[in-house]
């Protein structure tokens, strides 16, 4: 069975994802492009990794993601006013404050299926997202967090500044290789497999003999935890946090991200997902204001015609080959 | 402070907000199909409105001279009927893009449907724009009266006495016609009513049809309450949602007591946190579905698995 061969740790396809992005800014401006584009594109990535863990790898329609996201913003930022303005602490805080969460929806949620699985996420995603607008003396409401502060990167004895465009982008690189080597192997382990089981039948795994809720809350707080730390790094790229990314329609972007991107057949599906996402917002938003029309359509005719996304068009047509 | 007001305008609500999720769960209980574009063509049906009852169509000048002298009352009352009639086709070709989804898991319809609500809306944008439209109501209908010494919205009064009989008439159609009685079948076992010689392709597009047309009447009516805005469409669909799944997916009694309960919920709520009501609503469904998991008349449906 090809599932029993092992596994290598680093393969040769994470090397080249990992070198092409490290080159990027050496040529982002010379196509037309800009070195913030960059950071986007790696943050969204990682967040749309740590999402396809519960959607993808376990088959769990989580719809109110932007959640987790909007908290590890807000719990940058404000660790950084309130607390200690250190990266390491405030990246931290960051996945603190998304887990936590993560740890109370999954609580309530995780014997359920489905959609009532997709309805309950929705809700508690709004909760949030209407805890944030509406806490003005904590988040600031609508207007949200701002000067959220580039903090430096201090490795014991040497310290980076990633004030700076390119700076940042390394760092966001760096967190990237790490979240992505760590869901590689987390999808590739005896634990993956049991997610793997529940995605295919829940009730097969649970007479099998797996705790399945236990495994389900594990994944959404994992994932979670993940995408605040992807939520963090926005916050600091963009200096800011609002609580727009928290809404319905955030939460459906990464949903389309991972879709499109063909997340559920590939593991590097979401990474592309994400880069034809924020290519087209600025590609045809360059041409048009109406381009989450024109995305919309694609996104509605992959999931017609070609629901394993263009990750999954890529895999096949590399096989025949 | 007096509760009653509140408990009256909640209940008012909450009759609005069954009509909302009745044609929600007309797709979805009978079709077992999750159609997240219900919200819209629920703004579909209150921007054409606008453009019927404003005169703001693309029309000959002369033509739409004619149209804004008619009274607004009748322009009202024209766009009431007409514009779920022109929001109608836009369930035609959703139903045609679903057809692919049947079948296959829940979830493939629910993203479609998640997909085409974007580009709705996005299509709304390019034609209106983003700014916000109030939908001109006639006076008889508007403004306000005083009653045990307090002022009450007249059209709240109207519009829950139409969502009453808009539901009554759904309730007529699904329990006692025949068309009610084949869908109902269809949805229990279609391989049968299939082999009876019933054409069940053409009974789905008729109850997307009924959904699409009751979500744009939803539109018109919720409209001179809400406000005509792009974003209103999901601000719609949710709680329809979380009505159906509150009430009891396929049940059409659950719908009703379920907006009922959420108006209500609402309503009080607002008397005491007026920022925080919706979200009243939210700790409702995750209180009641907690404890009940198919909701309040909920059966076991497809949509566990």
């Amino acid at each position: 069975m090809r599932a029993d061969k092992p596994v290598p740790v680093v393969t040769p396809a994470m090397i080249v994802i990992w070198l092409a992005f490290a080159t990027v800014p050496l040529w982002i401006e010379r196509v037309g492009l800009y070195q913030y584009l960059g950071v986007e594109i790696l943050i969204f990535a990682t967040y749309a990794l740590a999402y396809n863990l519960v959607l993808g790898h376990s088959g769990l329609p989580s719809f109110g993601h932007g959640a987790f996201f909007g908290l590890g913003a807000y719990g940058f930022g404000l660790a950084q006013f309130h607390v200690a303005a250190d990266l390491w602490f405030c990246l931290g805080a960051a996945i603190l404050a998304a887990s936590a969460c993560g740890a109370i929806v999954a609580a309530f949620i995780s014997h359920r299926r489905g959609i009532y699985y997709a309805l309950l996420t929705i809700a508690f995603g709004q909760i949030f997202w209407f805890i944030a607008i509406k806490s003005h003396a904590i988040t600031g409401g609508e207007d949200g967090l701002l000067k959220i502060a580039r903090l430096p990167v201090q490795l014991g004895v040497v310290t980076f500044n990633i004030s700076h465009n390119v700076a940042l982008f390394y760092f966001a690189l760096a967190v990237f290789v790490v979240v992505s080597l760590m869901l590689w192997r987390l999808v590739h382990s005896p634990f993956g497999r049991v997610l793997k089981a529940i995605k295919q039948n829940e009730t097969r795994a649970r007479f099998v003999g797996y705790d399945v809720w236990r495994y389900k809350a594990a994944v959404l707080v994992l994932s979670a935890g993940l995408s605040g730390l992807a939520g963090g790094l926005f916050a600091m790229a963009q200096s800011s946090a609002f609580p727009d990314v928290m809404s319905l329609h955030y939460s459906g972007y990464v949903v389309m991200m991972v879709l499109v991107g063909g997340g559920l057949v590939t593991f590097w599906g979401p990474v592309l997902g994400a880069i034809v996402f924020l290519l087209a917002r600025d590609v045809i938003g360059a041409f048009t204001t109406g381009w989450m029309l024109w995305f919309g359509l694609l996104f509605v005719a992959l999931v017609i015609y070609r629901p394993e996304g263009l990750g999954g068009m890529f895999l096949r047509s590399a096989r025949v080959k | 402070m007096s509760l009653l007001p509140h408990l009256v305008n909640g209940l008012a609500l909450g009759l609005l907000f069954a009509l909302l999720a009745l044609g929600f769960m007309l797709i979805l209980g009978l079709m077992e199909q999750i159609n997240l574009a219900h919200g819209s063509l629920f703004a579909l049906g209150a921007y054409f409105a606008y453009a019927i009852t404003a005169a703001r169509l693309p029309l000959p000048p002369d033509w739409l001279e004619a149209w804004a002298q008619v009274p607004l009352g009748w322009r009202f009352t024209v766009a009431m009927f007409l514009a779920p009639v022109l929001v109608a086709p836009f369930g035609v070709v959703l139903e045609r893009l679903m057809r692919r989804t049947y079948g296959r898991d829940p979830l493939y319809g629910l993203l479609l449907t998640f997909g085409a609500a974007m580009v709705i809306e996005e299509l709304i944008r390019v034609v209106w724009g983003t700014r916000d439209y109030m939908l001109p109501v006639p006076r008889g209908i508007s403004g306000g009266f005083v009653m045990l010494d307090l002022i009450w919205s007249t059209y709240r009064f109207w519009a829950a006495a139409f969502a009453v009989v808009a539901m009554a008439l759904v309730w007529l159609v699904i329990e006692r016609t025949r068309f009610g009685a084949l869908v109902k079948a269809g949805a229990h076992d279609s391989e049968i009513v299939q082999a009876l010689g019933h054409d069940l392709e053409k009974l789905r597009v008729w109850v997307f049809v009924m959904g699409t047309m009751m979500a744009a009447v939803a539109g018109v009516i919720l409209a001179p309450v809400w406000g005509i805005r792009p974003h209103m469409g999901v601000d719609a669909v949710v709680p329809a949602f979380l009505i159906i799944v509150l009430g009891g997916v396929g049940s059409f009694w659950g719908a009703v007591l379920g907006g009922i309960l959420v108006g209500v919920v609402v309503g009080l709520s607002g008397a005491y946190a007026s920022e925080w009501s919706m979200l009243s609503m939210y700790l409702l469904l995750i209180g009641v579905v907690t404890f009940r998991a198919r909701g309040l008349f909920g059966k076991k449906s497809v949509l566990e698995a």
